[in-house]
This record gives structure tokens, C-alpha cells and sequence, in this order.
């Protein structure tokens, strides 16, 4: 069950506030959990963290990116990863088996014909079967 | 203060069970009834409170349960919502949630949390903001009720571990 006025407030709030929120509480257990395993305490860290104050007024001072210069500073201090960007699928891919070597290369038909039409060039009468080329 | 039922407030997450407190003679628990006065899309704080409802919810609620990272602010028996920022770490307290809203709750374990009401923290003590200084006393009235009826056994955790009952297994409960 839940109340109908925290359905009415969480239908209202925007996405990016739930993503803040979602990625606010990950850090801080993720920090947490590596300042617990390492045995710091946040005095420790501060401590560190506090040797270069011109860096920090210079984030106070409106540096758009002070968020992730934050947690880069903090990754470095800690030693550990805490944002992790996620990888895009490689239109090219290949697999290494030993000394073989194997490439797969996809080749999306409708998309060639496209930006050939987009950019000017000349459409091929014919075009040919490229998929799977190994 | 008369007596109070413990209702089943929210169970929809995978982690945590909230329950809030009925007054007797009440028609609105006591949380719904702070989120009811607060809700207001033209407040300043709107964000801030849609951020408490998101925390509340989904990382504890659903994903993490009620973990001490996000229990870090407390008077005695009582805790408040958003966790306290690590102003000592720079870095982190950027990341942090600080805004003035306050939900009070009690925590019974990981997996089970009792909200209370709250509201606007507009001075640096609490016992300088009337509103919330009320709902702190109140709360910690309440907590100390269901602690006392928890320590007695009149209040059981039933065995799945989410759910309280009386000592009779009932799901009805008055404190």
C-alpha cells in the first residue's frame, strides 16, 4: 500500500531529481562502505582532502564542474573508483582466440543509403551484402 | 497524549516497511499529514521535498533499506530525515542533501521504520523553529511509547522479519 499524497509528490517529481537522488544515495553508501574498508575516518579524509584550498574556492567560486571534479578528487584520494560511465556497444567488434585474430564488422544497409542521400552522394544502384565479412 | 495506532504507512519496496502513527480521533496519519501541509508546487522547497519523498521511497524504501548511512541525524530516541551532510569532507557534502525539510521517524531495524511528522527547519535549533520543535516533542513521545511496547513484547517484528503485530499477532496495533 501507499498513501495517495506520496503518489501524487513522487508522479510530480521530475526524472532528473530522481536520478540525483538515486545517484546521491549510491556515492554515499559507496564512500561510506570504502572509508569503513580502508579505515579512515572522515577527519582523515577531510585532512587530505583540505591541502589545496585555492581548488576549492576556485570550485565555490561557480566552476560548472565542481561536481565531477569533486569526485575525481575523491577517487584519487580513495584510491577507488566511484563513477562508473557506461560503454557503448562497438559497431565494430572482434574476438582474439590465441594467435587468430577474428573480425566482425556489421554494416547497416538502410543507414549507408541514408547519409549517402543526407550528404549528396550518389546512391549505388546495387548494394551489396556486406554482413558478417570475416 | 491519548493512544495511537501503528499503521501500515508504505510496503511497496523490496527493503524497508514504514508505518506512520494514527492519533486517536484523527482521520490522516501523522506523516501523511505533514507531506498533505507541505505539498505545494509553489513552495521553495518543493524540489527539496520531492528529494525526501525519493530518498524516503526508493533508497530506502526499495533499494537499500535502513542503513545507518542514511540515519545520521538523531536526538535521543529519534531520528530525522535527510542524513546529516559530511561537512567535513568537502567533496561529499556537495553531493549531500542539505535542506531544511525534517521528517521525524524511529527505526526498528533495517527493514522496519516508524515515520512521524515534521516540517521546515527555519533557524539554526530546533527549539527555535516553533512548528518543528512541537513535532521533535511529539516524536519523541511517540518513539518512547513504541519502545517501550517493543521492550515489553506488546509490539512483535513478525517473523518475515517486515511487518509488526501485537503480541497476539494481530496486525492492529495500539500503543
Amino acid at each position: 500500500m501507499r498513501s495517495k499524497i506520496i503518489k501524487k509528490i513522487l508522479d510530480e517529481t521530475p526524472e532528473e531529481t530522481k536520478i540525483f537522488v538515486a545517484r546521491y544515495a549510491e556515492l554515499v553508501v559507496l564512500i561510506n562502505s570504502i572509508l569503513r574498508e580502508k579505515g579512515y575516518t572522515q577527519k582523515m579524509l577531510a585532512d587530505k582532502l583540505g591541502k589545496q584550498p585555492s581548488e576549492i574556492h576556485k570550485w565555490l567560486s561557480g566552476d560548472h564542474n565542481f561536481t565531477l571534479r569533486s569526485l575525481a578528487k575523491l577517487e584519487a584520494e580513495l584510491g577507488e573508483t566511484l563513477l562508473v560511465v557506461p560503454k557503448r556497444a562497438s559497431v565494430n567488434d572482434f574476438k582474439q582466440c590465441g594467435s587468430t585474430v577474428t573480425y566482425k564488422v556489421t554494416v547497416n544497409r538502410e543507414e549507408i543509403v541514408r547519409r549517402n542521400t543526407q550528404q549528396g552522394w550518389t546512391q549505388p544502384a546495387k548494394i551489396q551484402l556486406l554482413a558478417n565479412v570475416g | 497524549m491519548n493512544s495511537f495506532e501503528l499503521k501500515l504507512w508504505d510496503d511497496e519496496g523490496a527493503k524497508c516497511t514504514f508505518y506512520s502513527v494514527l492519533q486517536n480521533g484523527h482521520s490522516e496519519t501523522e506523516t501523511d499529514k505533514f507531506f498533505s501541509r507541505v505539498d505545494n508546487p509553489s513552495h521553495s522547497f518543493q524540489e527539496e521535498l520531492q528529494m525526501l519523498v525519493q530518498l524516503l521511497i526508493d533508497s530506502i524504501g526499495n533499494k537499500y533499506g535502513a542503513i545507518d548511512d542514511f540515519f545520521t541525524r538523531n536526538e535521543n530516541l529519534v531520528f530525522a530525515l535527510p542524513p546529516r551532510s559530511r561537512s567535513k569532507i568537502f567533496e561529499v557534502s556537495l553531493l549531500g542533501l542539505n535542506f531544511p525539510w525534517r521528517l521525524y521517524c524511529y527505526r526498528i531495524s533495517e527493514s522496519i521504520v516508524v515515520l512521524f511528522n515534521g516540517g521546515l527547519k527555519e533557524s539554526q535549533r530546533v527549539q527555535e523553529s516553533p512548528d518543528l520543535h512541537f513535532k521533535f516533542q511529539e516524536a519523541q513521545v511517540f518513539a518512547s511509547k513504541i519502545e517501550e511496547a517493543l521492550s515489553e513484547g506488546m509490539i512483535v517484528v513478525a517473523a518475515d522479519g517486515r511487518t509488526l503485530t501485537d503480541y497476539q499477532g494481530n496486525p492492529e496495533i495500539i500503543c
